[in-house]
């Protein structure tokens, strides 16, 4: 009997070790299991294993061809992807469709030697109104590596860009507004706190596809722009069937966290679509920021 | 803050952090059960650029979850057994205000130029931070947005964090800093040429979270070091939290991906602050099991030692 304990004892230091401070190696690998992560290296803190240092890599060169393959989560590829939807956006959107990017799946780049550096994007784009997603979009984009800025060349498709109809809404809105007794006008879209009252949401995106060729415009390698807020909109007059409309927008570039200002006219129908006809920068302090609440804090 | 301090006066403690430039105080919260003993912390500030509105309101749902579930959830009750958790809700007060006030995309402090010749206001906080400042990622145009001041930690709202978390760092297990928008989990560093020695160990941590805060709402959100996945930059919070030694230190960037930006509506506050909690959670409970261990090897250990106990009991009796 005595034996036995002490051979119990004995062992207990190699079940066992120190008995409160044990760090625990298996508490993040358990949280991966129940996760769904695939991890191999089970004997110290959390390691990326070669597959997972692969994928990581932020390109890979073979010199047999020139073209790069990027990683989809680094910035040289969501910046392309961005442009891409500036651009799909501008040829695509109206006041009921809206796209978003959704997921980047594939990009590779290439040196075009005196021109520029070409990118190749596979990405889903998300519509904002209906919340579908186009899944397979893929887009070519050139950016000249000039003096000045100049507008990147996109080329872009998606399958199933049609799938989104919105025909019905737009013509519904289109006779809604030229049966109006006065031009519409809004202010400070979204507000605030996000707030955009449900008549107002499809001046929003239209000055949102409209922003889109303005931020296409101006895109190269180092900004990513986002439309920040509509500070106004204002029906214009118009003899043919297009609506013409009058906005300013504030962009955001989130490389350089400006927020810049741009005038623009915009005329759409139904058919034909939207087109930015005159757009121009104003200075910074021309206009009055963005209201805010009055309230105290 | 002055409610939740009396309400929960067991776990709680209220204490100045310093002053912005318009002499507004700092306050900041320590938030654990109370001891004599030092205790390892966890560190999160937010609102440090103004107009990223959701950021403050996530440090609040933080405290909030904390404190309505550290009796009865097993896990929060054992993170505030053996660590602080030491919660800035609103760094860049004279900022938030003046996005109330005048302009709601401000993002800067509001202190003057100190640039003779230069007359916009404000430095951005997240370039002031003595970390490879001033050399990739921020201008010293006064008017820009990313204005990283005359010199590192020209900003009091800068120097206030510096002097605090300076001072206890050697108990900081994890730093953690909230801005919006674009969805990702920044790790250090911002400069392309620094790597941090647990770069790995930060990056697979960091998709945890990522994969975590999916699980929550199906919301993507992309990891790595700001230099690959978002910009260069210098002077950040987060890259001096690592340089002065706090092993693990991260950005989260929240909702949403330029949609509305930093002006997210109200009906996504709660789903993106439900998210972020289960990003942070998942980070928080690495850091902590891996100084304190698991509390299944903690229960395993504890019957060891009883039963240990018991054994050389008996033997002495035999």
């Amino acid at each position: 009997m005595r034996w036995t304990l002490w051979i119990v004892l004995g062992l207990f230091p190699l079940i066992d070790g120190h008995p409160t401070l044990k760090t625990d190696q298996n508490s993040l690998e358990t949280a991966d299991a129940a996760l769904n992560h695939q991890n191999g290296s089970l004997n110290s803190v959390l390691h990326l294993d070669d597959t997972e240092k692969a994928a990581l890599e932020t390109t890979r060169n073979d010199p047999a061809f020139p073209m790069k393959e990027l990683n989809t989560s680094h910035y040289p590829a969501t910046r392309a992807a961005k442009v891409a939807q500036h651009y799909l956006n501008y040829h695509h959107g109206s006041p009921f469709k809206w796209f978003m990017v959704h997921a980047v799946k594939k990009a590779s780049s290439e040196d075009i030697p005196e021109v520029g550096k070409k990118y190749h994007i596979q990405f889903s784009v998300q519509e904002q109104a209906t919340k579908e997603i186009v899944g397979n979009c893929t887009a070519e984009i050139l950016f000249r590596h000039t003096e000045v800025q100049s507008a990147p060349e996109v080329n872009c498709t998606c399958d199933d860009l049609l799938k989104i109809k919105t025909s019905d809404a737009d013509h519904a809105l289109y006779h809604h507004i030229k049966h109006q007794p006065e031009p519409m006008t809004g202010m400070d879209i979204p507000d605030s706190h996000g707030n955009i009252p449900k008549e107002m949401e499809p001046f929003w995106y239209l000055g949102g596809i409209g922003a889109s060729f303005i931020m296409w415009q101006q895109s190269n390698e180092s900004t990513l722009y986002n439309m920040a807020h509509v500070h106004s909109v204002k029906q214009l007059n118009s003899e043919n069937d297009l609506l013409a409309f009058e906005y300013v927008v504030l962009l955001h570039d989130m490389v350089s966290q400006e927020i810049i200002h741009w005038h623009m006219q915009v005329a759409w129908n139904p058919t034909q679509g939207v087109k930015v006809t005159q757009c121009h920068l104003l200075p910074k302090g021309t206009l009055k920021q963005p209201s805010a609440e009055k309230h105290k804090i | 803050m002055n409610l939740v301090t009396e309400q929960y006066k067991d776990v709680v403690t209220q204490d100045v952090l310093g002053m912005t430039y318009e002499n507004q105080t700092i306050n900041y919260l320590k938030i654990g059960e109370k001891s004599d003993k030092p205790k390892k912390v966890i560190w999160m500030d937010c609102g440090i650029h103004a107009r990223e509105w959701i950021s403050p309101a996530f440090c609040q749902w933080f405290v909030k979850e904390l404190l309505e579930n550290y009796k009865t959830d097993e896990k929060i009750s054992r993170f505030f057994q053996n660590m602080d958790f030491y919660v800035v809700p609103l760094l860049n007060m004279d900022g938030y205000n003046y996005t109330w006030m005048e302009n709601r995309l401000w993002r800067k402090s509001r202190s003057p130029s100190p640039v003779s010749n230069c007359s916009c206001f404000g430095t951005d906080l997240n370039r002031n931070f003595d970390a490879s400042w001033n050399s990739i990622g921020a201008s010293q145009n006064c008017c820009s947005e990313i204005f990283c001041g005359s010199k590192a930690e020209s900003e009091s709202e800068v120097k206030a964090v510096v002097d605090l978390v300076g001072r206890i760092k050697n108990d900081i297990l994890c730093f953690l800093t909230i801005h919006s928008y674009g969805q990702l989990i920044l790790m250090p560093y911002g400069h392309p040429n620094k790597t941090a020695p647990n770069h790995d160990e930060h990056l697979k941590l960091g998709q945890n979270a990522a994969n975590a805060i999916k699980q929550k709402h199906g919301t993507s959100y992309r990891v790595g070091p700001p230099s690959q996945i978002l910009y260069p930059n210098s002077g950040s919070s987060r890259d001096w939290a690592r340089d002065i030694g706090i092993e693990f230190s991260f950005t989260f960037e929240l909702r949403d991906n330029g949609t509305f930006g930093f002006k997210l509506p109200e009906d996504q506050i709660q789903p993106t602050c439900e998210e972020a909690m289960a990003g942070v959670t998942t980070i928080v409970e690495y850091v902590h099991n891996k100084q304190f261990g698991s509390a299944a090897a903690a229960t395993v250990a504890l019957w060891s030692t009883v039963l240990a106990s018991y054994l050389s009991l008996l033997v002495l009796v035999q």
